[in-house]
């Protein structure tokens, strides 16, 4: 809806609606002419960013960018394949507590143990995924909720988990005798990862698995129809999500050098979800935006003490309630 | 020209989010006072026990301001909410570093305290831990940290001292799977083992379940002589209740985390007669006294388990500065390591070569007439 | 304690926690069926509920006492408080996002839950509150099972609420109406049907029954606090999907199943307290693999 309003005021340049403003600043990046001219300033705001301001915003700026690879993964899920995920917070507990342990355990190392990691993630992917991916979505938005406390309630009672106090003293990794430990360094890596987890994302979403999703979200029995493996097609998206989320949790652990169940709780699912379908679902700089908003919103409001929380929801609702199919919206959907 | 327009606008869009964030890194006050952090948990389900440790930062920094404060500077508080959650508390505690806090106060949840040692300590921060007690947070301790909770050996120790001394042979430990209370319960069980005693339950609550029938009735089938109940006044109050009202009448002890008037407000007279091992605290020092009372006529309830001992962490950073006479980090954290036995609302405090307390007076309470007395 | 006696303990336990999640997934249900949302602010309604009442009972507890006599007052006033919420809830926050894709309507439901958590956390600094009552621990003594009046009192008001909600949504023309147009909303537009007025009745409903169960285990358990909706609003919802979402019957029996299921998970040996959790959920995603639309749901097809 807000997407015909943005076309067509490309055609008439009068301002009609008070988010003009807004949307005539998202819309730079649906000009093609001008596409590459934005990406070209994010990415060098991206860059200088840390040299510009200090460390505090440096810790926020990098929580954001793994935010933004969360919420790409649960994008591929959710905005992609159309199925409502409660429980995505359940992978970034894999792939984080796989490293932690892999890393107490043996003498794997840091990126030896990331293969492992990923495949134990793709495995709960498959295991949670695998019998239930026929469900409508609300029993499948159930079951993936279940499915995240189920996983949270494990880490919290297993000793190999180490249970309600987790497990500290997480080594840093180590890259060509350079040693990732400043916040300034786990910025640009999660920078990197965020970069990578846009690439990966736009190449699946036009690729033969990414139409695929397409038409399986907007009609599954013709899809099916048209010969196409539901079932394979969502399962292969929840799997790549799963991976998203295990790489994301895999440096989230590194980076705070200690994991305790309370970052995997069932709070963390909804807010990557909401980040997801705030910025708007399926579409990449939306979901950015999204999980940007997310992490910025409640730190920019940090001097307001008990009352932040409130007024960052009553700011959620107002831009729902105006912006009702997200900030960024897709065109597709 | 449009397009440069635009791409003004949304750099500016980007540029006023990240200004945001870096102006709330300036120091938040004016150059004359003393800026002192307050990291715990102001929103989420542990906010309960946050706003009162905040509460009783705030009655100290308060009384101190009155006495013309501190190195002739008075005292301002920011808070950082930590939300029980170890990517905000690093969040908060990067942002009380950036503002140049003298000193910071506080650490509820031992998850979320142990990720900001190292931002603390990179800054070399003086942090007075007052909650927080997992001895976790010991090995990541760069040696600016000072924990004034004992951990949970000392506790255990006196629990099986005085659960023996009753004559107990059996006891059903109940934990709420929190860090705090699962290591308590571990390392009670693991001790009354050792003595040769028989552990009938070990059982998990979740916080906030509000039914504990179901556990009630376990417990009640595997006939323990003692219910030793390991987490927080909140949900231990409504186990008080529920166990007494299910018929159990064996005895129920609880850990220091309960250890708050609050107990009775919850259980009502369930609690009477039930044994709490805490810090010398609350009535039974005439200052402790004074301050219980302040805080009723300020915040309208009670004080929690660890509003004394953060009123106690706050005058034990400010009696540092006073004794450093700077507010560089440095010599404040000297002083602090320096603590040497003087009483507190907690009883006196001096550190290990571990940064730990060094002292274990656990002593026995018992609920009496809806508040706690001296147990014989 | 023999084993049956322990077991029938667990069978009431499990129906008095039964009565309080199947209260509140009533809600659930209702409300997806005619607007198809989760509604994830109905836990914190139950939660306003809670204090709602409490306020009731505090202030009229001097002259009817705090025993079920004022509590009655206290609950029937809070479950009008709550309904009136709901419907305001409905109004400002769902109804502009009823035409908006179904997923961001989610979004709203959650801020809604999370301005209604923090405006409690703010007004009672977070602090827990007790509900005094002058309830007393008495009950019955059958063999070993023991059961208290509170106990009574609590499942058969359940009871009670269940049946008069039945009687509604079955006999009267607004029941019929609501049921109409949780099945084709543009068809009863058609018939002429005042849609907004029966989802506005639905949400009064729903609301008001989380209230007389926020109110209820306040007055029971003893304590309210700003977080108290949140597990219960999981559970709840855990048993709207076990009983098929969208089924007033199977929103009933899904309370008592897990609660039951809760009960005796506590008890088998193996699983604990601490596990039990992990078993009511994965009795859940059993139930939905092999019966995919939930115990009484009808199976549908749907689009995103």
């Amino acid at each position: 809806m807000a997407d015909d309003a943005a076309s067509r005021r490309r055609r008439d340049p009068a301002p009609s609606r008070p988010n003009t403003g807004v949307a005539q600043l998202l819309a730079v990046f649906d000009d093609p002419r001008k596409f590459w001219l934005a990406i070209a300033v994010v990415l060098v705001a991206v860059a200088v960013a840390p040299l510009l301001f200090g460390q505090y915003a440096t810790v926020i700026l990098t929580n954001a960018l793994l935010y933004v690879v969360l919420c790409l993964g649960l994008n591929i899920v959710v905005g992609y394949a159309g199925l409502l995920d409660l429980g995505y917070a359940a992978f970034f507990a894999v792939g984080a507590y796989a490293v932690a342990i892999l890393g107490q355990q043996t003498a794997l190392g840091f990126w030896a143990a990331i293969p492992f990691a990923l495949v134990a993630a793709a495995a709960a992917g498959v295991i949670i995924g695998g019998p239930t991916l026929r469900l409508r979505s609300d029993y499948l938005a159930i079951v993936t909720l279940g499915f995240g406390e189920i996983v949270r309630f494990s880490a919290r009672n297993l000793e190999i988990t180490g249970a309600a106090s987790g497990i500290s003293g997480i080594e840093q990794p180590s890259l060509f005798g350079w040693h990732i430990d400043s916040p300034t360094e786990f910025y640009y890596v999660f920078a990197l990862l965020s970069v990578f987890a846009v690439i990966a994302s736009v190449r699946l979403a036009n690729s033969r698995l990414g139409r695929a999703w397409l038409y399986v979200r907007h009609d599954e029995d013709a899809a099916e129809a048209m010969g196409i493996d539901r079932v394979r097609v969502k399962l292969a998206a929840y799997v790549i999500g799963s991976i998203y989320g295990a790489i994301g949790g895999i440096f989230f652990a590194v980076n705070l050098g200690a994991i305790s169940p309370e970052s995997f709780s069932f709070e963390q699912s909804v807010l990557i979800l909401m980040a997801v379908i705030l910025g708007g679902m399926g579409k990449i700089p939306g979901v950015i935006l999204g999980a940007f908003i997310i992490v910025l919103g409640p730190e920019l409001l940090r001097d307001l003490g008990e009352l932040r929380l409130l007024v960052f929801a009553v700011g959620l609702l107002l831009i729902m309630l105006f912006r009702p199919s997200g900030i960024w919206p897709s065109r597709k959907s | 020209m449009r397009i440069t327009r635009r791409t003004l606008a949304l750099t500016a869009f980007a540029g006023a989010a990240l200004g945001g964030l870096s102006l709330a890194s300036l120091p938040a006050a004016a150059q004359d006072s003393i800026t002192i952090g307050v990291q715990v948990p102001t929103t989420g389900p542990e906010a309960t026990y946050g706003n009162d440790m905040f509460n009783a930062v705030k009655i100290a920094a308060q009384e101190i301001n009155e006495k013309g404060g501190l190195l002739g500077r008075q005292i301002e508080l920011t808070a950082g909410d930590s939300a029980c959650d170890p990517q905000q508390a690093v969040n908060a505690a990067s942002k009380l570093a950036s503002q140049d806090v003298v000193g910071v106060v506080g650490g509820y949840c031992s998850g979320a305290t142990l990720p900001t040692l190292k931002i603390y300590g990179d800054a070399n921060i003086p942090f007075v831990i007052t909650a927080s007690n997992s001895t976790k947070l010991i090995p990541a301790n760069p040696g600016n940290a000072f924990m004034i909770n004992s951990t949970g050996a000392d506790q255990t120790t006196k629990a099986v001292e005085f659960m023996e001394s009753k004559g107990i042979e059996s006891v059903a430990i109940v934990n709420q799977g929190d860090a705090y209370s699962q290591d308590l319960a571990n390392l009670t069980r693991d001790a009354w083992e050792q003595a040769g005693k028989k552990v009938a339950a070990f059982e998990t609550v979740n916080k906030g379940e509000q039914d504990y029938s179901a556990l009630v009735t376990k417990i009640k089938a595997a006939d323990p002589d003692a219910v030793f109940w390991t987490a927080y006044y909140a949900d231990g109050g409504l186990l008080i209740r529920q166990l007494r009202q299910g018929g159990y009448r064996g005895t129920i002890a609880v850990g220091d985390g309960s250890n708050s008037p609050k107990l009775f407000e919850i259980a009502g007279r369930a609690a009477e007669g039930v044994y709490a091992f805490s810090n010398p605290t609350a009535e039974f020092l005439p200052k402790a006294k004074s301050f219980s009372e302040t805080y009723k006529k300020q915040f309208g309830n009670a004080p929690g388990p660890y509003a004394p001992l953060t009123y106690d962490g706050m005058m034990l950073l400010a009696w540092a500065i006073e004794k450093a006479g700077t507010t560089d980090h440095g010599p404040i954290i000297e002083a602090l390591a320096s603590a040497d036995g003087q009483e507190w609302l907690s009883g006196p405090i001096s550190f290990t070569d571990e940064n730990t307390l060094a002292r274990s007076n656990f002593i026995v309470l018992e609920g009496k007439g809806g508040e706690w007395a001296l147990a014989e | 304690m023999s084993l049956t006696d322990i077991l029938m303990q667990q069978l009431v336990n499990g129906l008095v926690l039964g009565s309080f999640y199947a209260l509140v997934a009533l809600g659930y249900t209702m409300i997806f069926g005619v607007i198809k949302l989760l509604n994830f602010a109905h836990g914190d309604v139950y939660m306003v509920g809670g204090f709602v009442g409490f306020g009731v009972l505090s202030a009229v507890g001097g002259t009817l006492g705090a025993d079920w006599g004022g509590i009655a007052v206290a609950m029937f006033l809070s479950m009008i408080a709550m309904g009136c919420l709901g419907v305001v809830i409905e109004r400002v926050a769902y109804h502009p996002m009823l035409a908006a894709p179904r997923l961001s309507i989610l979004i709203t439901a959650l801020a809604v839950s999370l301005v209604l958590q923090n405006s409690v956390l703010t007004l009672t600094d977070g602090q827990i509150t007790a509900f005094r009552t002058d309830l007393g621990f008495g009950g019955l003594e059958i063999g070993h099972v023991f059961i208290t009046y509170n106990q009574m009192v609590l499942v058969g008001t359940a009871a009670l609420l269940m049946i008069a909600l039945e009687t509604f949504v079955s006999r009267t023309q607004y029941g019929r109406a609501m049921r109409a147009v949780s099945i084709d909303k543009d068809m009863c537009r058609l018939m002429g049907i005042d849609v907004a007025k029966v989802i506005a009745i639905t949400f009064f409903i729903g609301s008001a029954l989380a209230a007389a169960a926020g109110t209820m285990a306040g007055a029971y358990y003893g304590s309210i606090w700003y977080f108290m909706g949140f597990l219960i609003g999981l559970k709840a919802f855990t048993a709207a999907v076990i009983g098929g979402i969208g089924s007033i019957p199977g929103a009933m029996a899904g309370g008592l199943i897990l609660g039951l299921l809760e009960a005796f998970g506590t008890q088998i040996p193996g699983i604990g307290s601490e596990w039990k959790d992990v078993f009511s959920f994965s009795i859940l995603i059993l139930v939905l693999v092999f019966k995919p639309t939930g115990l009484f749901g009808k199976s549908e097809t749907e689009r995103m």
